[in-house]
Parts: structure tokens; C-alpha cells; sequence
């Protein structure tokens, strides 16, 4: 089901570009991720590296450096600290690490306060960033990593074609409780549902899988397959649906569509080598609310509702890449969705209403089989493309894209939502969009 | 993510686990790949793949060596072992006449034994427990049952050219009580040496450090020589059961009966793959205890020749036209019984029925041998008014077990850690701290060694922490629950071609299916999914505890221990003098010392065995261009590139 080449989109909105971060680095970036409190990011670097750029300024903060062989991957922030900062990387050494540093080192008190534009100053020794765990345990290349909504799990992923989750103990110590061996290849990234402990994993096997604890073992369940070729990113959406556009459906068609949509949770979403982008989305089980987790549960001959979930195909996004997507995110702010790929380009796309009947949108949701009309809501939503931009990183292809929280001087309110994207060329650039 | 691979990116891929043949069997279909991956083919156009790219091997997918790190000479060796090939070496040649050895075994020196082998095979426990589990029966039943499959007249001497069967069916079980024993006196002596002696620890090899890690599970042994070498030292130096029997047959066999070792053929039936590995391993062959200097050269007969599974037994009967459920379920004729032609062994390797020695452990000692449980058996028999105080870890495959005196002092810390997740925490803790990873924080290291949450963390990667090492033993096991649930166990899918009988249409008796791979139909593109596109978790986990049942009913049905019924050699009297958790070691001890004196081979050369780390060859002592061919072939083609 490869789609046909596609034209650059032809939507009316750009990406304009705010800033580099300087200096870039000498050697390909790989992923920029933001922290969740502070005007900080971490750009995971081939040179081992990973550099750490302020949203205030642009310009690089500080280096997390000397724990690993080679080049770093995937990084990310543990969710909720408050006082220190926690990074997790993971290496093509096969090893991921755990650093911390605390944030007044961030050099943040003083700057929390002030609009913007300030220099974090002196460029300290980076002493400030202690390397804390090492976990062993992969055996080839890290791929990805991913923190818990909570922060008490930590996911990775490997070329070894396993996903591990590492639950933090007491002292700075890891432990491994899951080590899962489903997918039949090169597991390319890791992301954790934004409200439950579910988490999911895509792979060079074309299959998304997800994991859930049950009783005490992470075990699979659910496939979600449809895609051609690689799934090299998934993100899931935000605990709370946001759909722009104007209302043309029904208000109540559009509060069932929401009870609908809040009824199956949080949905996925997926980008592939086959150049499509795919929205998942589970179907509720009947009559039972929430999905069991933990322990102490009754064995499980008396339980009648299998831990299994039942992932669909609700959608696809239109068609705006020549080659392989390697990076999709979903705003936790505006609902939107980006990518990007190969073939340089970012494409930004908006959820909305559907015209009330008549047009048969190819985006539209596509009606599972099985399922019963009476269960689909009435209003539906259909997805396009508000911008997008070629050649973003020059001739380079582009290895990941996110969205952030604006800080420097240029915003214009507290929840300004920037596009920030990480590429070959060793740049990372700051984008905002333009409709 | 561009194509370009720079000398040093190729690095990436020259890993042990680019040596593993399973990534050949998984190269992606080429066609499927082409047209718009240019990103990641490129580098191949530039190195054109070896015309004669390696055939892709079926290997083990059920065991844990396997994950990523078999190599094909393993798996040559592992495919050798087969149903096909116990019956191959049936039709080789002819059974040794019972009468002969019934005459050897009376001492009568006749002309020889004339041609042929003695076939013998012993079989475990979870074995019995397995098909128990699947065709209803008590485990004692399936035990008949398979006594009569291996030597009974409407087993498999049915057929076959020569219409033989096996000569003697053994329960892995009476060896496992010797190396219970022996294990206990292994950490009793690693113990008091390490205490009177703290420096000289790991300096003298005849004891393994502490904590003291079972050596009995060959997955586990595989994975710690490839990829844990800094454990190797831990490990009990102590053969497996299987290891220890195929020892004891070949050694007293021969010595008695004059023969060549490779006229006796052990085969070995298990719950576990990876028992075929363990098998071909060369410290398990004659050249370990033969004494004459000749047999040094030559290449070794295994103490076990040949390992199958559970699964395997299925087939092996089908290979033979027998209806497995047809086969009686009841004992064979005792008059037909060949005596093994040492009196002091054939009672120690066929117990009577109502020995306290012919059942398997209790619940309390867990569905792997329980190792764990004989040691603080044995110490909490020298300490009065002690108990054993269970906690359960993060999972039920983490338990501390911790013997206590009266006063609630710690007499001895150990746990059963089963599972891969759980082997690394415990590896992980067993590990040298690896400042040289970590230059900077290094020299931080040296001034803050306790640290709390907000002091400078040391450079701890877990290890330092010192929890792996306050236990004195810990039980260790490849499988989660431990050997019931071992790789090559019967799973609810298998049934579904035993329970319905006469129905051998659904042979998976080709030579491709010897391993017992994945025989189920393949569960397609359903979703949901259980993993292994098997059976639900929950389905496992029930299956699992009525294998468990099976395996532990054996010991309940005789009740408590005081079934003293002896049938000879007055070896009840023993038992009844030193009994710790229904074995006695002065019993077992009497037999070692029995057996190595008849076959005048030092105990220490017939009980216990060496490990090695063993290192990749990937990347070495091979030519270089040819490699990095391979390598960058590899890298296209297996990761999807980055």
C-alpha cells in the first residue's frame, strides 16, 4: 500500500524559521527532546555527546559528555523532577546512562523570572552533570529511550531487536523487571502512554507492539500491523484531546465523538519507511473501565476480561513525504501532529471536523472492520495539512522533529508552541508556524 | 540516517551479536526492500555481498542462549540431537543381549558381550510432569508410560531394524540427590574457606566464590561464558544431573563390563533445548575421566550422547507409528528387568517404589531440583530451633530465602533469582564497578563512597551496592518458573495435536521440525496476539501450574517421609540415621566412594566440571576484507540501518 509520489503539499501555511541553536554541532544530530519545566533541550549527538541549548537564548548550555563509547542516540528527561534534572541516554555502545545535575547549576533561579534573552552566562566547567547509572544489559545499539508518565519506569530499545524497562530502586539503583523479546527486529523507538503504564515499541519488523504489566510480568498485547516497511517513530496523543477548526458538526455529534474518543484513552500515533502516517486507537472494552494493572489481582482462572487490547487503524494522514518518515510528534498543547524525514521536509497537520456528510475525505477515518456503525460517533474528524517547508535542513535529511514551549524574547504568550527540529547536518533549528 | 558509513560507523556493527547465525535466518526478503530505500542500500551497491552468502540455519528460538549469541557450530551440534537420530542409532545397531549383561552383572565372564550397544536413557522429572500435565495422568503414570514407550514391547522396539529398545530407564532424579548432596557440601566448604581465609578468595579455583551460583542450567552457563565472564568464578563447579548420571553410566559401565565407553549410548530426555548444548560441551566427555594416556588424542564420547525434549517425545513415538495414549501407563514386568551389573549401583539408580528416595521435591524446594532448598536443609539440620523465612522479591521468580537461628540472627542469606530480567539484576550487582567508563567521574568516585540521594553520585552502574553479595548461594535458572516451565516443555498448543487421538496427520516429524520448532500453526496476523503467537499469558500461567502440580503430586501422594520400605542392602537403616530433607548423605557419600573406587577415578574427576569465558571470533583471526563485506551487508540489511 506504498502511497504514489506526492507533490509538496500545497497547504496555504509555512515554517518559519526563529533560530538555529548555536554553535551546531561538528557531527549528526540525532533528536532534541525539551524539558518539561525548564527553557532547556538535550540533543542526543553522534560525538557521544549531548548538548544541552537553552530556549531563551539559542546558544548551547552545557555538555553531558564522558560516559559513553559511542555515539548517543536517544535521550530524554525524566518527567516531574523538581530541583534536579534527570537525563537518560542511550548509546550505539549498548549501554544507557542516567545523569543528574541539579537545576540552580542550570543556572535557572535567576533566570526564571526575567522575560528572556539573558545569557545563561558563564559557561561553567559542566561540572554540574553527574553521570550516575550505567544499565548494561543491551547487546548492540540503543535505539531509543522513554520515561514513564511517572518517571518510576525507564523503556529502551536495540538493535538486539529487545525492549527492557528499568524500574529506578532506592540509591540510584536500576533494576530490570522486563525484558521483552517480541519484535523480529531492530526496535526503533519507545514511547509511553501519557496516562496509563502501557507502553509501545516500533520496529524495523513493520509492527507497533504494546505492553502492559500483568500481574507481575510485562507481556505483550497487542500487534498493530498495516505498515509496509519500518515503523521508525510513534508518539502517542496528549491525555487530553485538542481539535482546532471551525464547528460545522452538530455540538452533540461532536460531544459523542469526545466521549467516544475518551472512552478508547489517548490515541497512537505512527510514521514508517513507508511514508505514511497511521492513527491507532484502541476500542473500549465493555463495561470495564479500567484495564487491571498492579497486584494482588484474584488468579486468573476467575477473570473473564483478558489484559489484551484491541488497536485499530482509525486513520491516516495525508501523504506529504517522498521518503522515509523518521519522526512524527503530537502537541500536548494544540493537538497537531508533525513530521519529518528523508526527504528533508517538515509537514505540521491539524484534526478537524469533517463537513457534515457528502465528502468522502481519503484522510477520513477509515471504519474498522467489525465494528458497528452505531458504535462510530457521528461527528467526524478528518486531518490535513496546515504547513509545511522543504529542505529544512539544507540538502540533509532530517532525523527527528518536536514541539515545545516557546521562552525567547520573540513570544507572544506563555503557551506559544515552537517546532524544533534535529538533523544530519549536526543543526538544530527552532521553527514556528505560520498558517 | 544518510548512507554514509564512515570507518568508524562500521564499527557499529562488528558486535557478537553480527556473529550470530539468527541474523542471517532473518534477512528480510530482498525484494521487499528496493526501490525506495536508497538511503540504506547504497553502501551496498558499493560492496557487492560474498556470492556464496551463508544458508540460513534453523536454530534453537526456545532457549535463552539464543538470543543472539548461539553459533552455528552450536547449532550443528544441537541439530544433531534429534528424535531422528535416537532412532538413526537404534537402527545402527543391535541392543547388547539382556542376558549377557544379566550374566555380567552375576559376575559370569563369558566370551564377550558379543555386538551391539546398551541403550540406555534417563529422563527428568519435569519431563514426567509435562506429559502428566498433558494427557491427565499422574506424573507416576506418565512415567510408566514412557518406561514403556523406551523398553516396553509395544514401545518402540515395535519397529525399527532391529527391533530393540532401551536396556535400562532411569529417573534423573537419583542423580539429582547425589548432586544435592554434593552441592551442600560445595558451600559448606566455599563458606568456611572464604570465612577462615577472606584474602585467598578467588585465588584458589577449587572453590567457586561467593555468592555461589547453581551451574545446572545450561542456558544460564551459556549466557554467563559469552557475556557475564566476571560471574564464571561463582559458579558451582558441580555437574548437572544429567551430566552426573551420563558420567556415572559410562564410567562403571565400561570399567565393569570392559567396553568401550562409545558402545553405551546415554540418551538424555529434558525439558529444555538447551540441555543439548550442555551435552556437547568437551568437558562432558571420557577425555575428562579417562585414565589411559591413548584416549588423550582423539576426539571425546559424550557422557550423554544424545539430549531430546518433551516435545520431542511426541514425535519420536509418532516416528514410530505409536499412539503415545495407547501406551499402558502401568509398570513393566519386573522379571524382564535387567539388573545393572553393579549391585551397589542398581539399587541407588532403581529405587523401589516406596523408597522415600523415588519422588521429586517438595513445593517448598521449587520446580528446578531445589538446590537452594537441600543447602539450608542441610544447615538449618546443624542448627537447632532454626527456620527458613521466605520473602518474595519484585516477581514471583525473586524470592530470599534466609535461614534463621532462634534468636532471629542470620545464619544464611540466599534467594532464587529464574529469569532472564532477573539474572541481570543479579549479574549486574555481581559486577566490578567500571570506573574506566567513566573518566570524569572516577576521581569523584574515591571521596564519596556512601552516597545518599543529593550527594555527588559515585560511578555505582548498580554494582556497588553490594546486595548480590550479602547472599551466600543463589539458585539461578534460565526459564521463568524454573524448570517445569523449561523452553522445550509441552505447550497448551502442542496439545491440540496430542489430545486428539489418531490423528498422526499432523506429524511435524520432518528432519526441520528435530528441534521442535515452533510446531504450532503460525497464529497470523490476529491481533490480539499472546506472545509467541501461542496462548494468552493467562492461558500460560495456568498451564504452567498444572504442570507444577503434576511434578510436585508425586511427593504428596506418599505423604511425609516415613515411608521406610527398603527392598535390599539395608540401606533404609541409613537413611533413617541421617536424613536431611529426605536424602541421606552418608548414603550418597557411600555410593561416590563406591563408584570411584571401582573405577578408579578420583571423585573430583567424575563429579565436577570447568567453565570458560568464551569470546566472539567476530572480527578476529579472520580475513579482513571478507569481514567487513559481511559486516556492511549486515548493516544494510538486518538493522534497517540506524
Amino acid at each position: 500500500m506504498a502511497a504514489s509520489p506526492t507533490a509538496p503539499p500545497t497547504s496555504a501555511g509555512t515554517l518559519k524559521l526563529i533560530a538555529p541553536l548555536t554553535p551546531p554541532s561538528s557531527t549528526r544530530t540525532w533528536l532534541t527532546v525539551p524539558h518539561h519545566s525548564l527553557p532547556l533541550v538535550a540533543t542526543a549527538t553522534s560525538d557521544k555527546t549531548v548538548r544541552v541549548y537553552s530556549l531563551r537564548s539559542f546558544t548551547l548550555h552545557s555538555t553531558v559528555s564522558g560516559g559513553h563509547k559511542r555515539s548517543v542516540r536517544s535521550c530524554a528527561w525524566k518527567p516531574g523532577t523538581k530541583g534536579e534534572s534527570v537525563l537518560a541516554t542511550g548509546s550505539f555502545d549498548a549501554s544507557a546512562g542516567i545523569w543528574r545535575r541539579w537545576d540552580m547549576d542550570m543556572g535557572m533561579a535567576r533566570e526564571r523570572d526575567l522575560t528572556g534573552g539573558v545569557d545563561e552566562g558563564d559557561e561553567e566547567e559542566d561540572e554540574g552533570w553527574r553521570f550516575s547509572v550505567i544499565l548494561d544489559g543491551h547487546e548492540s545499539e540503543i535505539k531509543s529511550v522513554a520515561w514513564s508518565a511517572s518517571g518510576q519506569f525507564l523503556a529502551t530499545c536495540s538493535r538486539d531487536k529487545s525492549v527492557w524497562i528499568w524500574e529506578e530502586m532506592e540509591d540510584d539503583n536500576f533494576e530490570t523487571i522486563a525484558v521483552l523479546q517480541e519484535h523480529e527486529a531492530d526496535v526503533k523507538c519507545v514511547a509511553w502512554h501519557p496516562e496509563e503504564e502501557l507502553l509501545a515499541s516500533s520496529s524495523y519488523d513493520d509492527t507497533i507492539r504494546l505492553y502492559r504489566e500483568d500481574i507481575d510480568d510485562w507481556t505483550g498485547i497487542a500487534v498493530l500491523s498495516g505498515h509496509d516497511s519500518t515503523v521508525w517513530s510513534i508518539d502517542f496523543e496528549p491525555a487530553k484531546p485538542a481539535l482546532s477548526g471551525d464547528s460545522q458538526a452538530d455540538a452533540s455529534d461532536r460531544a459523542r465523538w469526545i466521549e467516544a474518543r475518551e472512552a478508547s484513552g489517548p490515541r497512537l500515533v505512527s510514521g514508517s519507511d513507508d511514508r505514511t502516517l497511521r492513527i491507532w486507537r484502541r476500542r473500549p472494552k465493555q463495561k470495564q473501565p479500567a484495564p487491571p494493572t498492579g497486584q494482588g489481582r484474584i488468579p486468573s482462572i476467575i477473570r473473564t476480561h483478558s489484559i489484551e487490547e484491541d488497536w485499530y487503524e482509525e486513520a491516516r494522514l495525508p501523504v506529504a513525504h517522498e521518503r522515509a518518515i523518521y519522526s512524527v510528534a503530537w502537541s500536548k498543547r494544540t493537538g497537531r501532529i508533525v513530521s519529518t524525514g528523508g526527504d528533508g521536509r517538515i509537514v505540521v497537520y491539524e484534526e478537524r471536523w469533517s463537513e457534515p456528510k457528502g465528502n468522502e475525505e481519503k484522510t477520513d477515518g477509515l471504519n474498522p472492520e467489525g465494528t458497528e456503525a452505531s458504535d462510530l460517533p457521528v461527528a467526524r474528524t478528518t486531518w490535513s495539512v496546515v504547513a509545511s517547508i522543504e529542505m529544512a535542513h539544507d540538502v540533509f535529511e532530517v532525523n527527528h522533529v518536536t514541539f515545545a514551549r516557546r521562552f525567547d524574547s520573540g513570544r507572544t504568550s506563555d503557551d506559544e508552541e515552537i517546532i524544533i527540529s534535529t538533523g544530519d547536518d549536526g543543526q538544530v533549528k527552532v521553527w514556528t508556524v505560520e498558517i | 540516517m544518510s548512507a554514509i558509513l564512515s570507518a568508524d560507523d562500521l564499527n557499529d556493527f562488528i558486535s557478537p551479536g553480527v556473529a550470530c547465525i539468527k541474523p542471517v535466518e532473518t534477512l528480510p526478503k530482498e525484494e521487499l526492500k528496493e526501490p525506495n530505500n536508497a538511503y540504506e542500500v547504497t553502501t551496498e551497491d558499493k560492496v557487492p555481498p560474498p556470492p556464496d552468502a551463508p544458508p540460513a540455519q534453523i536454530s534453537l528460538t526456545d532457549c535463552l542462549a539464543c538470543s543472539g549469541c548461539v553459533t552455528s557450530a552450536e547449532a550443528v551440534l544441537v541439530s544433531l540431537q534429534s528424535h531422528s537420530e535416537v532412532l538413526n542409532a537404534l537402527d545402527s545397531t543391535p541392543s547388547i543381549d539382556p542376558q549377557l549383561l544379566a550374566a555380567a552383572a552375576r559376575g559370569e565372564q563369558q566370551n564377550g558381550l558379543g555386538e551391539g550397544r546398551i541403550f540406555i536413557v534417563s529422563i527428568s522429572p519435569q519431563t514426567r510432569a509435562s506429559l502428566a500435565a498433558a494427557y491427565g495422568i499422574s506424573e507416576q503414570q506418565a512415567g510408566y508410560m514412557l518406561e514403556q514407550l523406551f523398553s516396553g514391547p509395544q514401545g518402540i522396539r515395535s519397529g525399527g531394524a532391529y527391533k530393540n529398545g532401551f536396556t535400562w530407564v532411569i529417573d534423573t532424579n537419583v542423580a539429582r540427590e547425589a548432586c544435592l548432596v554434593l552441592g551442600a557440601d560445595e558451600v559448606k566448604e566455599s563458606l568456611a574457606q572464604s570465612s577462615s581465609n577472606e584474602q585467598a578468595q578467588g585465588d584458589n579455583p577449587t572453590h567457586p566464590k561467593r555468592p555461589i551460583l547453581t551451574s545446572a542450567c545450561p542456558g544460564w552457563i551459556c549466557y554467563a561464558e559469552k557475556t557475564h565472564p566476571h560471574i564464571l568464578p561463582h559458579l558451582s563447579r558441580l555437574k548437572s544431573p544429567q551430566a552426573l548420571l551420563g558420567t556415572l553410566l559410562k564410567t562403571s559401565l565400561s570399567k565393569r563390563l570392559n567396553i568401550s565407553p562409545d558402545r553405551i549410548w546415554h540418551l538424555a530426555v529434558m525439558p529444555c533445548f538447551d540441555k543439548k548444548l550442555e551435552a556437547s560441551r568437551e568437558e562432558l566427555t571420557d577425555l575428562a575421566w579417562q585414565t589411559d594416556s591413548q584416549s588423550q588424542t582423539k576426539q571425546g564420547i559424550r557422557d550423554v550422547d544424545c539430549v531430546i525434549t518433551t516435545k520431542e517425545i511426541l514425535m519420536l513415538a509418532e516416528s514410530r507409528g505409536i499412539a503415545l495414549h495407547d501406551v499402558p501407563r502401568t509398570p513393566l514386568d519386573p522379571s524382564t528387568r535387567v539388573p545393572f551389573p553393579d549391585p551397589t549401583l542398581d539399587s541407588f539408580l532403581f529405587p523401589s517404589l516406596d523408597h522415600p528416595r523415588h519422588r521429586n521435591a517438595q513445593s517448598a524446594s521449587g520446580p528446578s531440583g531445589g538446590y537452594l532448598y537441600h543447602i539450608l536443609c542441610t544447615y538449618q539440620a546443624q542448627s537447632p530451633g532454626s527456620s527458613i523465612e521466605i520473602v518474595r522479591g519484585r516477581n514471583s521468580d525473586v524470592v530470599d530465602y534466609t535461614l534463621k537461628d532462634a534468636n532471629g540472627g542470620v545464619i544464611l542469606k540466599t534467594a532464587r533469582y529464574y529469569g532472564f530480567r532477573n539474572i541481570q539484576n543479579l549479574v549486574r550487582r555481581l559486577k566490578p564497578a567500571r570506573a574506566s567508563r567513566m573518566p570524569g567521574a572516577a576521581a569523584r568516585r574515591l571521596g564519596g563512597a556512601s552516597r545518599k540521594p543529593g550527594m555527588p553520585a559515585a560511578a555505582s552502574s548498580a554494582s556497588s551496592a553490594g546486595l548480590g553479595t550479602d547472599y551466600a548461594y543463589v539458585e539461578v535458572m534460565a526459564c521463568p518458573g524454573g524448570c517445569t516451565n523449561g523452553g522445550a516443555q509441552l505447550k497448551p498448543i502442542d496439545l491440540v495435536a496430542s489430545s486428539a487421538p489418531a490423528a498422526p496427520a499432523t506429524s511435524n516429524g520432518g528432519a526441520n521440525a528435530d528441534l521442535g520448532l515452533d510446531s504450532a500453526p503460525t497464529s497470523g496476523t490476529a491481533t490480539p496476539i499472546a506472545s509467541s503467537g501461542t496462548s494468552t499469558p493467562q492461558q500460560q500461567r495456568e498451564w504452567l501450574a498444572r504442570v507444577d502440580e503434576a511434578y510436585f503430586s508425586a511427593s504428596d501422594d506418599e505423604g511425609e517421609g516415613e515411608t521406610v520400605g527398603t527392598k535390599s542392602n539395608g540401606t533404609a537403616a541409613k537413611i533413617a540415621a541421617d536424613n536431611v530433607n529426605g536424602i541421606s548423605p552418608a548414603y550418597i557419600h557411600s555410593m561416590l566412594t563406591h563408584w570411584s573406587n571401582t573405577t578408579s577415578v578420583p571423585l573430583d574427576r567424575l563429579a565436577y566440571t570447568t567453565y570458560r569465558k568464551v569470546e566472539s571470533d567476530v572480527g578476529k583471526d579472520r580475513d579482513k576484507g571478507r569481514e567487513t563485506e559481511r559486516v556492511v551487508e549486515l548493516a544494510g540489511k538486518i538493522g534497517g540501518g540506524w
